[in-house]
C-alpha cells in the first residue's frame, strides 16, 4: 500500500506541474523583440496609422499622419527613407504595396486610396465611380492578396470594397451584421477577415464574400473584447486582434476559440498604451502602432 | 523498515488533525444560537426592528451570521463579504433573471443598500423609500417635477410600470422593448384616426415614441420634447423622409448622411479626417435626434451618457469609486469640451495636439510656461515619446491629486528619475 503510495503522490504532483508549466510556456511563446521610436533619422514621430510589411522586398512601411510621409525601414528595423509622393499625401493612413511594387494608401481626409507608382512618378486617386454608395466612401483599413486584390474598409456604408489587380472594381462584402467595421486582413487560404469595433465581432468570409465563421464578444472577461480596434492573421491561420481599451493582443486559433493574451497598459518597452494596429508579417514578427506612447513595439 | 513507521505517523497525524478541525467547527455551529442572543444585548434597537412586520428573515429568526461574521470582516459593519455577494448569496433570482444585457448600476456595482435597508422596512421589499421617491433619491427629480405635463405612471411615482429595478433586456432598464412599452397602454390610441392625422399618416405603430415623446414630463402638449428639429415642427416630414404613401415611408431620402448634410453643409468637413465618428447609414442619428430632444444640438441622450455607451473604459473609470479626482469637464460631462465628437485629426479626438488642447486661452494658459519640461524637447525615457499633459494626468478619473496617474509623493517622479 505504501509502495503505491510512494507512486501516487509523486504522480499527481506531476499532473499538477505539467500543465503548469506548459501554460508558462504558452506565455512565454510571444516575447517583445524592439521598439520603433524616435530618433535623429526618423525625426518625431506624429500620429502613426498603418504598417505593412513587403514580403517581396524585406521592407517595413509605416505610414506617419501627421507629418504626411511613409516611412520604411529594413529588414533589421534600420531607417531607410521616407517619402511623402512628392507631397501628395495629406494624411495617409493604412497602406500596402502589391508585388509590382506599386503603394496603394488611404486617404481619408481626401476620401480616396491613392496608387502610388513610383518608378513612373505617377500618383493617382482609385476611381470609386463604379461603387454604388449611400454614402461617400470613407476608406478605413486596406488589404492586398497574393492575387494583389485590393480590399478596402469602407466605414460609412459597413462594407469592404474589392478591387482587381488591375484596379478595376470587382465586387462588394457587405458585413452586414457586424457594427463598427474597423479593419480587414487576408488570409494565405484567401479568406477574407473583418473585425467590428463596437460590437466586438470578427466575420470571417471566403474570398467570394459568403460567411464561414463569425465570433468575439465584448465583455470584462479573460478572452473577450471592451475596443478591438485592428486584427492580423499570421501563415498557420492564428488570428491576433489588439484591443485598444484593454491594452492587449488577443489571439484566437482557425476555429475562433481564445487561445491567450499578451501586454498590458504601461509605458516602458512591451507594454501598450491606447495601440490602434496591429500586422504580422510571414516570419511571424508582430507589429504593432502602440499610438500612446507613439511607438511601434514589434513582438515575436 | 523506519520509512514506513514514518509514514504511518504522518497518515496518523493528519486524520487527527481534520478530525479535531470538523470538531471544532461543529462545535462553533452548536454555540452560535446562544451567541447571537447576545447580539441584542449591544445593539437593542435591533429588537425593535426584529419585531417589525417587514424585518429581513434571516434577522427575524436571528441568525446574524447569515450576513455578519461576529469576530472579523474586512468589511463594514462586520458583513462577510462586499454588499452584493452576500445579498446575491441567497439572492439568487430565477434562473436568468439577473444574467441580462443591461443592468442597474447599483445593482452592478453590488451596492443593495441604496435601495433596500437591510433589517427591516414598513415598505415592501425592503425599500429604503416609497415608490419615486426612491427613484427620484437619484433621477433628475428636479428636470421631472418641473415640468407643466407629466406622464401618468410618472406622477403616481410608477415607475415600474415601465422599468425593471435590477436587470432588463431592454435599453433604459425597460421592461419591453421601446415600441411595446408604450403600445402596452396606448395601443388603441396609436392606432387611432387622430393619431394617423397628428402623424402625417405615417406608420408609426412600430415606431419609437421616445424619439419625439419624453416619456416622463414636458412643458409640451402631448409631452412632446423641449427643442424640435425644423422640418419637424413645420410637420415637413417629407423635406427628409420618403412619403407617407410610398413602399418605404419611413425611409430616408437617399439613404445616408446626404439627408442631414442638404442643410447642415459645413458639417461634412467635420468627418473629413482621419479620426471620425463616421458610420453606416444615416450615422447622424446615432447620436441626434432627427424629431426632438431634451438636449442642445438635439443630441439623443446627455453627452456623457451618449459616449460612454461604446467607451466602456472611461464609463468604468467614471463609476469607480476610488478615482475622486477627475478633470471638472468630466465631472459636468462635457466630453466635447476637449473632445471633437464628429473628427479630428489628432489623437484620442482632441481639437488640437495634446498640450495645445489643455493650454488653450481659456484654461491652463500659465501651465505652458511653468510647467515640468513638455513638448517635442521633452522625453520619456520609458517610452521615447514626448511628454505631454496626459503623460502625467489621467483626466477622465484617478485616484491621486490632480488627477496624476501616480501618487506624486511616492510613484510619479521616480517613473521617469530613477536615480531619486
Amino acid at each position: 500500500m505504501y509502495r503505491k503510495i510512494n507512486f501516487v503522490v509523486p504522480f499527481l504532483i506531476f499532473l499538477l506541474i505539467v500543465p503548469a508549466t506548459a501554460l508558462c510556456a504558452g506565455k512565454e511563446r510571444i516575447k517583445h523583440l524592439t521598439s520603433i521610436v524616435r530618433d535623429t533619422e526618423t525625426g518625431r514621430l506624429g500620429l502613426l496609422s498603418g504598417i505593412f510589411f513587403d514580403e517581396n522586398r524585406n521592407r517595413l512601411y509605416v505610414t506617419d499622419t501627421t507629418n504626411k510621409r511613409i516611412l520604411a525601414f529594413d529588414h533589421d528595423l534600420n531607417f531607410v527613407s521616407e517619402f511623402n509622393a512628392g507631397g501628395a499625401l495629406e494624411a495617409p493612413t493604412s497602406l500596402v504595396r502589391n508585388s509590382k511594387g506599386q503603394f496603394l494608401v488611404a486617404e481619408p481626409t481626401k476620401r480616396c486610396v491613392l496608387f502610388i507608382d513610383i518608378g513612373q512618378r505617377s500618383v493617382k486617386p482609385i476611381d470609386f465611380s463604379a461603387v454604388a454608395e449611400a454614402n461617400s466612401i470613407y476608406p478605413g483599413s486596406i488589404a492586398v492578396d497574393s492575387a494583389d486584390n485590393l480590399y478596402i474598409v469602407d466605414k460609412a456604408n459597413q462594407r469592404i470594397l474589392v478591387f482587381d489587380a488591375d484596379l478595376r472594381f470587382d465586387r462588394q462584402v457587405l458585413v452586414k451584421s457586424g457594427k463598427g467595421l474597423s479593419d480587414v486582413k487576408i488570409g494565405l487560404d484567401g479568406n477574407i477577415y473583418a473585425l467590428n469595433t463596437i460590437d466586438g465581432s470578427i466575420r470571417v468570409f471566403d474570398s467570394q464574400g459568403n460567411p464561414l465563421l463569425s465570433f468575439g464578444k465584448k465583455g470584462k472577461e479573460i478572452g473577450k473584447f471592451k475596443f478591438p480596434i485592428g486584427l492580423a492573421v499570421d501563415r498557420k491561420g492564428l488570428i491576433y486582434v489588439v484591443d485598444k481599451h484593454k491594452h492587449k493582443v488577443l489571439a484566437f486559433n482557425k476555429r475562433g476559440e481564445f487561445l491567450l493574451e499578451f501586454s498590458q497598459l504601461g509605458w516602458r518597452e512591451g507594454r501598450l498604451h491606447y495601440p490602434s494596429y496591429i500586422y504580422v508579417n510571414k516570419a511571424g514578427r508582430i507589429f504593432i502602432v502602440d499610438g500612446g506612447n507613439c511607438r511601434i513595439s514589434i513582438f515575436e | 523498515m523506519v520509512r514506513r513507521k514514518i509514514h504511518s505517523a504522518f497518515f496518523l497525524f493528519f486524520c487527527a488533525s481534520i478530525s479535531a478541525l470538523l470538531m471544532a467547527d461543529q462545535a462553533y455551529a452548536e454555540s452560535t444560537q446562544v451567541t447571537f442572543q447576545k447580539c441584542l444585548k449591544c445593539h437593542p434597537a435591533l429588537g425593535q426592528q426584529m419585531a417589525s412586520k417587514g424585518a429581513h428573515v434571516p434577522f427575524k429568526k436571528l441568525e446574524c451570521s447569515s450576513c455578519h461574521n461576529p469576530h472579523t470582516s474586512n468589511y463594514e459593519h462586520l458583513v462577510k463579504e462586499q454588499i452584493g455577494k452576500v445579498c446575491k448569496s441567497c439572492h439568487e433570482g430565477k434562473k436568468g433573471v439577473f444574467d441580462k444585457k443591461y443592468s442597474h448600476s447599483p445593482f452592478d456595482e453590488g451596492a443593495c443598500l441604496k435601495c433596500h435597508e437591510p433589517h427591516s422596512s414598513n415598505k415592501r421589499k425592503l425599500l429604503v423609500a416609497e415608490r419615486a421617491d426612491l427613484c427620484f433619491g437619484c433621477h433628475a427629480k428636479k428636470e421631472v417635477l418641473s415640468k407643466k405635463h407629466k406622464h401618468d405612471p410618472v406622477k403616481k411615482g410608477k415607475c415600474l410600470t415601465c422599468h425593471s429595478p435590477h436587470t432588463s433586456d431592454h435599453e433604459a432598464m425597460l421592461k419591453r422593448s421601446l415600441t411595446q412599452a408604450c403600445a402596452s397602454c396606448h395601443s388603441k390610441r396609436i392606432r387611432s384616426k387622430e393619431a394617423k392625422k397628428s402623424h402625417g399618416y405615417y406608420p408609426i405603430q412600430d415606431t419609437k415614441c421616445t424619439s419625439c415623446h419624453n416619456p416622463h414630463a414636458s412643458n409640451h402638449n402631448n409631452l412632446i420634447k423641449e427643442s424640435s428639429h425644423k422640418p419637424f415642427a413645420r410637420k415637413k416630414c417629407t423635406q427628409c423622409h420618403n412619403p407617407p404613401r410610398s413602399t418605404d415611408p419611413l425611409g430616408v431620402k437617399g439613404g445616408g448622411m446626404s439627408v442631414c448634410t442638404a442643410c447642415h453643409t459645413s458639417t461634412e468637413e467635420d468627418f473629413r479626417k482621419v479620426n471620425t465618428h463616421v458610420g453606416q447609414g444615416v450615422f447622424c442619428t446615432n447620436c441626434h435626434s432627427p424629431h426632438s430632444s431634451d438636449q442642445a444640438h438635439m443630441k439623443k441622450a446627455k453627452e456623457a451618457k451618449m459616449c460612454t455607451t461604446c467607451h466602456e473604459d472611461t464609463k468604468e473609470r467614471l463609476r469607480d469609486k476610488k478615482n475622486k479626482h477627475k478633470h471638472p469637464s468630466v465631472m459636468q460631462g462635457k466630453c466635447s469640451d476637449c473632445h471633437r465628437p464628429h473628427g479630428s485629426n489628432f489623437r484620442l479626438l482632441y481639437g488640437a495636439d495634446e498640450i495645445a488642447t489643455c493650454t488653450d486661452a481659456d484654461c491652463h494658459k500659465r501651465h505652458a510656461t511653468f510647467t515640468h519640461p513638455i513638448g517635442k524637447d521633452a522625453i520619456d525615457p520609458r517610452s521615447k515619446a514626448e511628454i505631454t499633459c496626459i503623460t502625467c494626468h489621467n483626466l477622465m478619473g484617478s485616484r491621486h491629486d490632480f488627477s496624476l496617474r501616480f501618487d506624486r509623493k511616492k510613484e510619479l517622479c521616480i517613473q521617469c528619475h530613477k536615480g531619486y
